[in-house]
């Protein structure tokens, strides 16, 4: 009758054992991989890099727990898992992160198209009014075809926006507003000059 | 007695087999603990690549960076692999090997990429320096010049990609600063370089210009008022006995600098002239005017010889019509080809000089050097 228990007590011995050996958590891990590449797809390295790269950080971290877990006589993926929720989660916030800075940036480059072309008209009714004596009208056609450029990067910065390149218009636009700014001060400064005289 | 003592036998086989099972578990344990895992090499190794990162080695030492990012994913894919093995047979060393590697080449890719980073920057401001001089030299040699439309358009185009570039460098982004000074760099030595050449091209005739000149004011010493203009410094005189007594302020045709050749072409012509005829207000539409004997004989063996050499087109007329008239201080370069004055001036002029006074027009009294203030171009 003793040996009998004693031969049960290593039998279940040797059953806790190898039920102990949890499975990796794959099903985690894929989700998780996943939701990264979906966010890497919404371009979110290029609008949040910051967050992006946080994200990533995170799923490595996640790998190495899962590595740490799998090391151990008795693997326990807890730690890894809880870790994978968190970066699964960290996706989905990256990602509407990534959008809504893409919404922003949208935004703020139509915001300065419709700037920019208020300028160019502005500057078209200054040039109206500039001085047009000696050098001042020559004065006056080099303005103007600096003018015709910023109209022209205006044309260009809505062909990026149409392709979706949102950075590269918006750091044109930008560009663009800066020179038609300098334009509007340069013949505003020769105006006044012009009314002072 | 049989069956007892075989039942002692088996208990004490199975006292004996657990505890070398024991035994075994404790010592496997044992040398299981001793292992050293890479898990905080990796950690380490992990951070460093996020440093790294973060001071876009990936893009100013991208060749260390990849290195470093591959020996952690080595280290990351030997782990899962050593893991796989039975416990008792799994090695580290390696994986701790690739991850001490990743880390030490991750913060040489983030010391390089600072270092490079910190040069592209000093690169960039030294070129937006250099470009500015050159737009500045455009602004103060060739801005007044007849250029071609595409000449022009370079150099505003320069000046749009300058500030695109200037925009990229404030926001950190020093490759697309770069790529955007070297577009602004390609045009304005474009439109500077051609309109060098322009200008170059045309003071090939100076020393022509400089005995007409000369012959001009030479003319003027018996007391005679002779007129001498000036194409490039857009300035009208007045000589008498060797001296200039007035000057005006005049215009030409939008294709000033060449010199006219054909009927239309908006040029002024070069050479020796003659006012023969002055109109008075109402007798032009350009307030007063005085006209001059374009073509003169050289003008028409010059029309001849080009259009025999099919330089200029069979049907095109070689023109007429050029004069010294009001209408002008308009500030740019609006005439036909005739000289353009302020009315004021002209009225100055009308009364000064009478029909048949000599006027020689040409490109520049000043050579090139003087012209350009000494700038090299």
């Amino acid at each position: 009758m003793k040996s009998k228990l004693i031969i049960a007590i290593a039998a279940m011995g040797v059953a806790v054992l190898f039920s102990s050996c949890a499975k990796v958590p794959q099903a985690e891990v894929d989700a998780a991989t996943a939701a990264i590449q979906e966010v890497k797809d919404a371009g979110a390295d290029l609008y949040v890099p910051e967050a992006y790269q946080a994200l990533v950080d995170s799923m490595k971290s996640a790998n190495e727990k899962i590595e740490v877990a799998k090391a151990k006589w008795f693997p326990n993926y807890t730690k890894a898992k809880d870790l994978l929720v968190v970066v699964s989660q960290m996706a989905v916030d990256t990602k509407a992160k990534s959008e809504a800075r893409k919404v922003e940036l949208k935004a703020e480059t139509e915001a300065l198209i419709v700037e920019v072309k208020a300028l160019v008209v502005e500057n078209t009714e200054l040039i109206k009014k500039a001085p047009k004596g000696k050098e001042g009208r020559e004065a006056l056609e080099a303005i103007k075809s600096d003018l015709a450029v910023a109209e022209t990067t205006v044309t260009e910065v809505e062909a990026l926006l149409a392709n979706g390149d949102l950075i590269g218009s918006n750091d044109k636009i930008k560009a663009a507003k800066e020179k038609a700014t300098s334009i509007k001060t340069e013949l505003e400064e020769a105006i006044a000059k012009k009314g002072g005289k | 007695m049989m069956v007892l003592g075989k039942k002692k036998k088996i208990k004490w086989l199975i006292i004996i087999l657990l505890s070398v099972v024991f035994v075994a578990i404790t010592v496997s344990v044992i040398i299981v603990s001793q292992k050293e895992l890479p898990t905080e090499d990796l950690r380490i190794a992990r951070e460093a690549l996020s440093e790294a990162k973060e001071a876009e080695a990936n893009l100013y030492a991208e060749k260390l960076y990849k290195q470093s990012v591959q020996m952690y994913d080595s280290a990351m894919v030997n782990w899962s692999r050593e893991n796989n093995r039975f416990i008792l047979f799994r090695d580290y060393t390696r994986i701790i090997a690739f991850a001490k590697k990743s880390k030490k080449v991750a913060d040489e890719a983030k010391d390089e990429s600072i270092k490079k980073a910190d040069n592209l920057s000093k690169n960039v401001e030294a070129a937006f320096v250099s470009l500015a001089k050159k737009i500045e030299l455009y602004n103060k040699l060739f801005k007044n010049l007849p250029l071609s439309k595409s000449v022009f358009d370079a150099h505003n185009k320069s000046k749009m990609f300058l500030s695109e570039s200037k925009i990229a460098h404030e926001t950190g982004k020093l490759k697309d600063a770069e790529i955007l000074f070297k577009k602004a760099d390609i045009y304005i030595n474009h439109a500077n370089t051609a309109a060098s050449k322009m200008l170059r091209d045309y003071f090939n005739d100076y020393p022509r210009w400089k005995r007409l000149a000369n012959d001009a004011i030479a003319a003027s010493k018996g007391g005679n008022k002779v007129i001498l203009v000036d194409k490039v410094a857009h300035i009208l005189y007045v000589y008498q006995s060797g001296k200039a007594i007035r000057s005006f302020d005049v215009e030409f045709g939008p294709n000033w600098m060449a010199h006219k050749e054909r009927s239309g072409d908006k040029a002024t012509p070069e050479g020796n002239y003659r006012i023969t005829s002055k109109k008075e207000r109402g007798s032009t539409t350009y307030y007063k005017a005085m006209l001059l004997d374009y073509p003169n004989a050289e003008d028409r063996a010059q029309f001849a010889i080009k259009k025999r050499k099919g330089l200029i087109s069979r049907g095109a007329g070689i023109g007429n019509l050029i004069e010294i008239h009001g209408n002008g201080g308009r500030g740019f370069d609006w005439t036909s080809g005739c000289v353009g004055m302020r009315d004021r001036d002209i009225d100055d002029l009308y009364r000064l000089v009478s029909s048949g006074t000599r006027v020689t027009i040409v490109g520049s009294i000043e050579p090139l050097a003087t012209v350009t203030g000494g700038v090299d171009f």
